[in-house]
């Protein structure tokens, strides 16, 4: 089987490595062989954090320029700074609100390398559910709509269910829940 | 019953440890091996164990600690960052010659990179400094393995074994599976034996001569040892191209050629880089017409071939001298050498648009700041503000981000803060030049290598401002405890040792503690402590700016929310945006004035007091 490559970046302190830890777990879930590489230390106060996150029979954790199948960003700058590990064909989901994403420069590059992109205004749904913090799991929501990846819906919601902090688990749900919502109406609207 | 998680390469060399039989563990916390001793209580808790752990002081007793629970027969690691090393080096170069009972494991973890180190130093030229030999584990799962074996052959020839894991195996995450682990009943015993405990230079040279006769021994039993050092070339064979390579640059390349099925390029791997497999190295380098070594992050095995004739690396000028070898540029440098070489070249990079793409974008550059409603924060404003003439010397941790409110102008090495300040003030002082110095250090980093400078300090009359930052915790790392806490690495209750107390047993007389939150009474005491430092009858001034970390104590940190806001009277001045640099605050084009990021902000209310025309203020 081929190996899945899948970056996630965003802020440090925006939970890049729990959104990191759920996809893994999930994918060994199901049966995956699950490597990874995380950012810690100094880099995580505010700066620029990128997971790395290949399923498959890989030795090394750290995923090559050009090759990565998917891309979830939590901030849509970070998620433009690691457009270069994206392969042909390949899938970006972005945390932004700006209506004018992806910005125009970017825009000839996705479209030539055919890379789906897709944006969630996830901070906003995070707030307004009163959990500003939880963008992450909003993303992670949206992305398991499309159900393009290894890993579906219930595999990423029973894994939440799971390794999330009791006092977390409900809130993490309900964020996750909505992200999925706008998802699954996006896809009606744009797709089928 | 066998279990499977995905792990993280620290989790990994942590769950090695215990199911070596390891029973003591000690360690300094720092990136990338902060994560080793706190999965080692996770893992001894879940599995019954009575593993002795401990954070250390600093790395030097950490060292130290093991070194004595080994000689009492007992299998004892202790872990640290590459830099740590050089804490205990003293140490490790002595215990080298002394030699050990029980399996003793020094873990010090590199930092390509660097991404969070002050130099990008190679832990297994220590090893070879110290004449112990050194491991180099390729991902979580080798490491794991590769701790028993450190262990095993610690323990049959009595010399300290170096893991040295690189920053993309300690942070890497791999799921592992395991079963049950055996407690390692081993009491601890002492056999009386000067001459080697306590050996006088003259028996040192006998204890050279043992392990050098040691590490002999050691490295034909590294020839053989080929679950670690292997290479995959066909008998009778000869390639135009072999690649040498251990340590991640070594699962970088397996997954390359794997990925595109190259059976043309056989590759040695090393695991064992000291005492170095020179049998094996040679045989394949024979088979070789030219031989490209890439390993991280120095040149070891490079120097360790003796013949250099047909080799290709960083001495050619073939690999790159710095940086990380992410495999991007791994992929590009085995790309030149295959071309140079008239071979078939890895399939072709892709990714030169993007790039370029990325430069032109002109993406914010993301640096490191402080936390929103971080108490180092205020304290530096405050001291900027009382002192804005002075040297600012600082320390390593989180408040070195202090520089971005440019009120850190020096960062050496854990405790330098201190030590320099002294050394800046002799030196204008006999210049007759009367120059501030502020030095900030946090309560972590004081611990660590804080006291032995106050104390010369104080003793050699130096004078300046001392603030210690105290979070009441070791921030950077992931917020272990520190010794002023009583609280233990196993969560069990140690006593706690107030950085007052310290302070004046350094004999410091002028201690202030304040709340740094509060800046008109830092900044004023500050001022307090500019005359005391200045009078002639005065001293050292120490000031405790004591509140708790934001990320480790979010309650206690804030316990009253103020909600902030800005007002039309902000007149874009961005005082508060270049001064304070709080995440939270941003330059607001659409509003014309500054505003706030709700998702970013804690609530602390700081900034009000910050505001030179008092348009932040509380809704």
């Amino acid at each position: 089987m081929e190996t899945i490559n899948i970056i996630l970046s965003g802020l440090g302190g925006q939970g890049i490595l729990f959104m990191t830890r759920v996809l893994a777990q999930a994918a060994l879930n199901k049966g995956f062989n699950v490597m990874g590489a995380e950012t810690h230390g100094m880099a995580q106060r505010g700066g620029s954090v990128v997971s790395h996150l290949r399923l498959g029979e890989v030795k090394n954790s750290l995923v090559r320029t050009g090759t990565a199948h998917f891309l979830l960003s939590l901030e849509e700058n970070e998620g433009y700074r690691n457009l270069p590990f994206l392969s042909q064909g390949a899938r970006m989901y972005v945390n932004t609100n700006s209506r004018h994403f992806p910005r125009e420069a970017a825009k000839e590059l996705l479209e030539k390398r055919k890379i789906i992109y897709r944006s969630i205004p996830a901070g906003t749904i995070a707030q307004e559910l009163g959990a500003p913090r939880s963008s992450n799991l909003a993303l992670l929501g949206y992305f398991s709509a499309f159900d393009e990846g290894p890993i579906g819906y219930k595999d990423i919601k029973t894994t939440i269910d799971t390794i999330s902090p009791k006092r977390f688990k409900d809130i993490n749900l309900k964020v996750f829940e909505a992200g999925y919502k706008k998802g699954k109406d996006f896809k009606g609207n744009s797709f089928d | 019953m066998i279990k499977q998680e995905i792990l993280l390469g620290n989790g990994a060399i942590a769950l090695g440890l215990l199911e070596s039989g390891c029973q003591m563990v000690t360690s300094y916390p720092g990136t990338p091996s902060s994560e080793i001793l706190p999965e080692v209580v996770r893992l001894m808790k879940s599995e019954k164990l009575d593993t002795y752990v401990e954070w250390s002081t600093n790395e030097k007793v950490a060292l130290d600690n093991a070194f004595a629970a080994s000689i009492t027969g007992k299998r004892a690691a202790c872990c640290m960052k590459q830099v740590g090393l050089n804490v205990a080096a003293d140490s490790l170069m002595s215990a080298a010659y002394i030699g050990t009972v029980g399996g003793l494991v020094i873990i010090s973890c590199d930092d390509p990179g660097p991404h969070s180190s002050q130099t990008e130093q190679d832990t297994r030229f220590m090893a070879r400094l110290a004449k112990v030999p050194v491991l180099d584990p390729s991902d979580p799962q080798e490491a794991r393995e590769m701790v028993g074996l450190a262990m095993d052959i610690s323990e049959e020839f009595r010399i300290p074994v170096i893991l040295r894991p690189a920053i993309r195996v300690s942070h890497a995450r791999q799921n592992i599976s395991f079963g049950p682990i055996k407690k390692n009943n081993q009491k601890a015993s002492f056999e009386k034996n000067p001459q080697r405990w306590a050996a006088t230079p003259r028996f040192r040279l006998v204890l050279h001569g043992e392990l050098n006769k040691k590490l002999k021994e050691i490295g034909k039993k590294f020839e053989n040892l080929s679950r670690y050092n292997f290479h995959n070339l066909e008998s009778g064979k000869i390639y135009p191209l072999g690649i040498i390579a251990g340590g991640i640059p070594y699962s970088v390349i397996r997954d390359f050629l794997a990925e595109e099925n190259r059976t043309d390029i056989p590759v040695l791997k090393i695991g064992t880089p000291y005492p170095f497999p020179e049998s094996l190295a040679i045989e394949f380098m024979s088979a070789c017409e030219r031989v490209l070594v890439i390993e991280e992050t120095d040149t070891l095995i490079e120097y360790l071939l003796r013949d250099r004739e047909k080799v290709m690396g960083r001495l050619s000028g073939h690999v790159p001298a710095e940086g990380e070898l992410v495999p991007q540029v791994m992929h590009k440098l085995i790309n030149n050498v295959l071309v140079e070489l008239n071979l078939e070249p890895l399939q072709a990079d892709d990714d030169h648009e993007a790039v370029q793409l990325v430069k032109d974008l002109q993406l914010p550059v993301r640096r490191p700041t402080l936390c929103p409603g971080c108490p180092e924060r205020a304290a530096f404003f405050a001291i900027r503000k009382a002192r804005p003439k002075a040297i600012f010397t600082s320390d390593i941790g989180c408040y070195t981000l202090g520089l971005n409110l440019g009120a850190v102008d020096t960062v050496l090495d854990m405790g330098a803060a201190i030590t320099m300040a002294s050394g800046f003030y002799h030196s204008f002082a006999q210049d007759s030049v009367e120059q501030p110095i502020v030095a900030t250090i946090g309560d972590s980093t004081f611990f660590h290598s804080g006291t032995t400078g106050l104390l010369n300090a104080v003793y050699n009359d130096s004078r300046f401002i001392l603030v210690i930052l105290d979070n009441q915790t070791t921030a950077m790392t992931g917020m272990q405890p520190t010794p002023a806490l009583g609280i233990r690495a196993d969560g069990s209750e140690g006593k706690a040792i107030p950085l007052e107390r310290i302070v004046a047993g350094c004999g410091v007389d002028f201690i202030e503690v304040v709340d740094p939150y509060d800046i008109k009474k830092t900044t004023s005491l500050l001022k307090k402590a500019v005359k005391y430092v200045e009078d002639p009858k005065g001293g050292m001034a120490v000031i405790i700016a004591r509140h708790p970390c934001v990320i480790a104590y979010p309650d206690k940190a804030i316990p009253q929310k103020k909600k902030v806001i800005i007002t039309d009277d902000c007149v874009e001045c961005n005082f508060c945006l270049d001064r304070f640099e709080c995440p939270a605050l941003y330059h607001d084009q659409e509003l014309g004035r500054v505003n706030i990021n709700r998702e970013l902000c804690v609530d602390c209310g700081v900034c009000i007091q910050v505001c030179p025309k008092g348009a932040i203020v509380e809704a």
